[in-house]
């Protein structure tokens, strides 16, 4: 029935990546945590997805078993990361390296520690170009187009119609390693121009802890597009921000929308953030995929009793309410989750099946799934 | 008051559920394990030594000096003398069951490196405490008093002592402790300052808990993992210190002709008869060894149990 | 704060250190027992009068009111000079290098003074130190590395044994069982595989029978051998330090790689490692340009214990191995009471470690840029 549905979809918006039926598992000294219990899901091409739900629900872990940077201790049991469709899950490890080089990306919460802390911050964007020889072609190509529109434009200086000249002779010979590290160096700094990073040759020899929040995060969003991936994880970049950087990195998100081609996953606790720049949304509880739809569809019209309590808990200027409502009970302990639906005990609605079928992801309206055996299943 | 008895359970309980963790982390460490067990096996040597070992058998025999009966080890020396009756591990230079006198060493070399060990360990919680806790002059003074001893390496400090000061037992335990106690002071120093910091202390202050409470009460009992993990590592440390001293001739003369057995001067003793009679080197100091490679297992292994890194 | 600053700051202390290092020796070794104590211990009528002279001035007694043993004998209190005056009058005669005349066996009384034979014999230590240096490093990062990458898996085991073994093992036992075992080999094959005992052994199957002579320079028998272009001599003079090397680096090269090997694990487990990795880069990349330029900072902290363990290791290994560097002399001085050998040992010991000390610092403020001395 799911698989039906995504079909149909297909026809209207390319697929880019399908998650399908992710079990994953965790070994630890207190039990195995069923971190991720059947998660399906998937990405359309250009768009920006948002993966909502509260901490520990495993949005993290789904975004990290994309990548394949899942820890030792975690098994993933059943399912398929399908990538253009190629399952991501059958690749071996360097296979996975070089997606993860060249087609996924990620940008990762706390910009402080994610970054190294003794090298300098542009080193850390260029090492990635200067790491893969399939780089080369697209640095050099790249930077004769760059000099073909500043010919356009003003003219070369001698230096520069040299350096196109021994460029455009260069075909698919070798580039020397100085001049590898040379584009790459360039490439970096337009990169970080794109994030807007304020005086890029100076950031660039700079070192984590002299940059701001807002800055370090933008170097990382820099990392991330550099590569020019097909999709780009985003787990919970604002959280660690202020409020005035936060709204900041979210502008560029948008304002980057067009001139990137990629498909944004954007991991967050923040519905806020959600109804800022995403397309569609996908809610996520303790493991499960709760429900699926349009970003305006489902606040105006949330079906599972997880999304309706998760809205009504954000405070509104505009409705004027005594007391903030909040999901009773707290998020279970996934070492013995609750059967059946595992929201059941939290929630206002249950019915007697609740605790025994696991409800199934059904498309109730056309774009709209819901995991909720109110509607059937 | 009952609001504050309660806020200085908390850290305790968790210490509770922290062993039994610890615990089960223990007993699933094979090496840890077998450093617990050389180590046991060393103290209850230690213990027993004068029970097993019976007063005549540190009477001389010049008789059957130097010889070997036990068929499990052909040495392949043509000029070998046989002992009368089989004996373990042979006899030694005055013709003394060398099994024996290696049980009877184990006792001596084990309680001079407790001593060390416990003395440097009282002395760095005072020291260490005091200067992580008052900090300021008090701090800087300290550390550069223990500056000077990290200076020098604590073997040539240990003997330039024992040169003036005599080759006795109690200048030997005061020699290595006069290079050992600066360690511990940085340690508990080290522990005092990070623990100093976390929310629960600065809760007990604001609670009016009085310094020297908050100190020994809660910050001390809270640093004991790295003092238990360095204690247990530096029982084996200093063992090979002590009878590396003892080798070099750094003891009274009975000990260091190996009259009264001690684990460094029987082998210092082993080390003249190398190719006539090796057994009397290499059992000494397999002896020194394996006590030491117990209690540094043990130690090693108590780090990683310990470790907080393990626990997140 | 500028690095020169830093570095000036830096040296005041370490003259401090030094100074109340000295002020500390000079007390044990002038104050801690009284000199007549030492002169009733070590002045015996068998002494020549220049030994009995040597030694009263190297144990600070004035000697012009006691010129001999019967002077000594009966009224050693009258010999000595209050320690304070002696302890100034002591730094500045030997600050201008006026360390007395040895009374270390084997030296004619009053002919060779306690520094020439500090640093004829000093040479022979410092090689076996930088190698033991070398061997660490050698040895330790490697092994460190391997156990943090499979924590926990075999290797990890393997090494973690090996470590543990290194600094449980006695040396002076080891450097003995080295020997028995490189002889035992010569006795079952006709001809040695290594050289035993001494820096310049004198036949062994891959040293030269005869290596020559070299014209002494440096004192350093492997430097002089170079400067000679003398290649039998430098090969045997590499050879003899062979054994001795390994038994005294055994200590350093366990605990070296324990250290490296948690501060390696700790870095891998940090987030920018995940970064890194998510970045699709080679894991050598991760491992060797991420995560080891931060696991190597706390480790070259202890850059200056390692080197103090070397230099006191020294003692033993030379004793064993039959070396005549300066370790070997100071069991010598200490059973002869050749109290300025000491003395001067343990300061240039101490300088050599500060200074070793100091260059660390700088150099883990380079390495770390968000050190700001």
């Amino acid at each position: 029935m799911t698989s039906q549905a995504s079909v149909q979809r297909g026809s209207d918006h390319e697929v880019v990546l399908e998650v399908k039926g992710l079990k994953v598992s965790f070994h630890t000294y207190l039990g195995e945590v069923k971190a991720l219990d059947g998660v399906d899901f998937e990405v359309k091409r250009g768009e920006v997805l948002g993966l909502v739900g509260e901490s520990g629900c495993g949005k993290t872990v789904t975004a990290l078993a994309i990548g394949g940077l899942l820890s030792d201790n975690a098994k993933v049991e059943a399912g398929q990361i399908l990538l253009e469709g190629k399952d991501l899950l059958k690749e071996t490890k360097d296979e996975l390296r070089q997606t993860r080089l060249r087609e996924v990306s990620f940008v990762f919460q706390d910009p402080m520690t994610f970054i190294n802390p003794v090298l300098s911050v542009g080193s850390q964007i260029a090492e990635i170009l200067e790491s893969d020889k399939g780089f080369q072609a697209e640095l050099v190509e790249y930077r004769i187009a760059e000099l073909a529109r500043a010919e356009s434009k003003a003219g070369l200086t001698p230096a520069e119609v040299e350096e196109k000249r021994s460029l455009e002779g260069l075909k698919d010979k070798k580039l020397s390693k100085r001049s590898l590290r040379r584009l790459a160096k360039l490439r970096t700094l337009d990169y970080m121009r794109t994030v807007r990073l304020p005086d890029p040759e100076r950031v660039y020899n700079m070192y984590p802890f002299e940059l701001s929040g807002g800055m370090r995060q933008r170097v990382m969003i820099a990392m991330a597009l550099v590569r020019r991936p097909k999709v780009l994880l985003a787990d919970e970049i604002t959280t660690a921000l202020d409020v005035t950087v936060q709204a900041q990195v979210l502008r560029l998100l948008a304002d980057l929308r067009g001139k990137i081609d990629a498909s944004v996953v954007l991991i967050t606790h923040d519905l806020g953030v959600v109804s800022e720049i995403c397309d569609r949304v996908v809610v996520m509880y303790a493991g499960n995929v709760v429900e699926i739809a349009d970003v305006e569809e489902l606040f105006a019209n949330p079906m599972h009793p997880y999304t309706q309590g998760l809205l009504a808990s954000i405070p509104r200027p505009d409705v004027f309410t005594k007391e903030i409502k909040s999901i009773s009970g707290s998020v279970p302990n996934l070492i013995s989750p609750p059967s059946g639906c595992r929201f059941h005990p939290r929630c206002p609605k249950r019915f007697e099946r609740c605790p025994l079928v696991k409800p199934p992801l059904i498309e109730v309206e056309p774009g709209h799934r819901v995991a909720c055996l109110l509607y059937g299943g | 008051m009952e609001s504050k008895a309660g806020a200085e359970e908390a850290p305790k309980s968790g210490a509770m559920a922290d062993l039994r963790y610890s615990l089960h982390l223990m007993s699933r460490n094979k090496l840890v394990l077998a450093g617990s067990v050389l180590a046991a096996g060393t103290i209850l040597v230690a213990l027993l030594a004068h029970v097993i070992v019976p007063a005549s058998a540190t009477v001389d025999d010049r008789a059957i000096r130097i010889c070997w009966n036990n068929s499990l080890i052909n040495w392949h020396i043509p000029s070998i003398n046989v002992c009368p009756r089989p004996l373990p591990l042979g006899t030694d230079a005055y013709g003394r069951n060398l099994l024996l006198m290696i049980i009877l060493a184990v006792p001596l070399d084990l309680s001079i490196a407790l001593e060390i060990v416990a003395s440097a360990v009282v002395i760095g919680l005072v020291f260490g405490s005091i200067a992580g806790y008052a900090g300021g002059i008090v701090d800087e003074a300290i550390l550069r008093v223990t500056d000077i001893f990290f200076a020098v390496p604590g073997i040539l400090l240990a003997i330039v002592l024992m040169t003036v000061l005599g080759r006795t037992i109690p200048n030997l335990t005061l020699a290595v402790l006069i290079t050992w106690w600066p360690l511990y002071v940085r340690l508990i120093r080290s522990q005092v300052l990070s623990e100093k910091e976390r929310p629960y202390v600065e809760a007990l202050r604001a609670m009016g808990a009085g310094r020297f409470r908050i100190l020994f009460r809660h910050v001390v009992p809270n640093s004991i993992y790295p003092l238990i993990v360095q204690s247990t590592l530096d029982i084996g440390s200093v063992i090979l210190t002590v009878s590396t001293l003892v080798f070099l001739g750094f003891a009274p003369s009975n000990i260091a002709t190996g009259q009264t057995p001690e684990l460094g001067s029987l082998t210092s003793q082993g080390s003249q008869y190398i190719f006539s009679a090796p057994w009397l080197i290499i059992f000494p100091g397999l002896t020194i060894l394996i006590i030491s490679l117990g209690f540094n297992l043990l130690g090693d292994g108590l780090r990683d149990v310990f470790d907080p890194r393990l626990r997140r | 704060m500028k690095l020169y600053e830093y570095v000036l700051r830096r040296l005041a202390l370490l003259v401090f250190v030094l100074l109340a290092l000295a002020a500390l020796i000079f007390y044990i070794t002038r104050g801690l027992l009284p000199p007549a104590y030492a002169l009733t211990q070590y002045v015996t009528p068998r002494m020549t009068s220049a030994e009995r002279l040597i030694l009263a001035q190297n144990l600070g007694v004035a000697t012009s009111s006691c010129p001999s043993y019967a002077a000594f004998a009966t009224s050693a209190k009258g010999c000595i000079v209050p320690l304070w005056g002696q302890f100034f009058g002591w730094l500045k005669t030997v600050l201008s290098g006026n360390w007395g005349y040895t009374v270390l066996p084997g030296y004619v009384a009053g002919t060779e003074t306690t520094w020439n034979v500090f640093w004829v014999r000093f040479p022979y230590t410092a090689e076996l130190a930088i190698g033991g240096t070398i061997l660490t490093i050698a040895i330790a990062i490697p092994l460190g590395i391997v156990s943090a990458t499979h924590a926990n898996k075999a290797p990890d085991h393997a090494s973690r044994v090996v470590a543990i073994s290194g600094y449980s093992i006695p040396q002076f036992w080891f450097g003995y069982i080295l020997q028995v075992v490189f002889v035992l080999y010569v006795a079952l094959n006709g001809r040695g595989l290594l050289p035993v005992g001494g820096p310049l052994p004198t036949s062994c199957a891959i040293c030269f029978a005869n290596p020559g002579s070299v014209v002494t320079r440096t004192g350093f028998p492997v430097i002089d051998a170079i400067l000679s272009g003398n290649f039998p001599y430098f090969w045997d003079s590499i050879v003899g330090l062979i054994l001795p090397t390994v038994t005294l680096a055994l200590t350093t090269i366990g605990a070296l790689t324990r250290i490296l090997r948690s501060s390696m694990v700790d870095a891998l487990h940090q987030d920018y490692i995940l970064l890194a990795r998510s970045k699709g880069l080679r894991d050598r990349v991760v491992v060797y340009r991420h995560a080891l330029r931060n696991a190597l900072l706390p480790a070259i902290t202890i850059a200056g214990l390692i080197l103090a363990f070397l230099l006191g290791g020294v003692v033993v290994i030379e004793y064993v191995f039959d070396f005549p560097g300066v370790g070997q002399a100071a069991v010598l001085a200490s059973t002869s009471f050749d109290l300025n050998f000491l003395e001067l040992y343990v300061l240039v010991t101490a300088v050599i470690i500060v200074l070793t000390n100091l260059v660390v610092d700088v150099l883990y403020a380079k390495l770390d840029p968000r050190i700001r001395y």
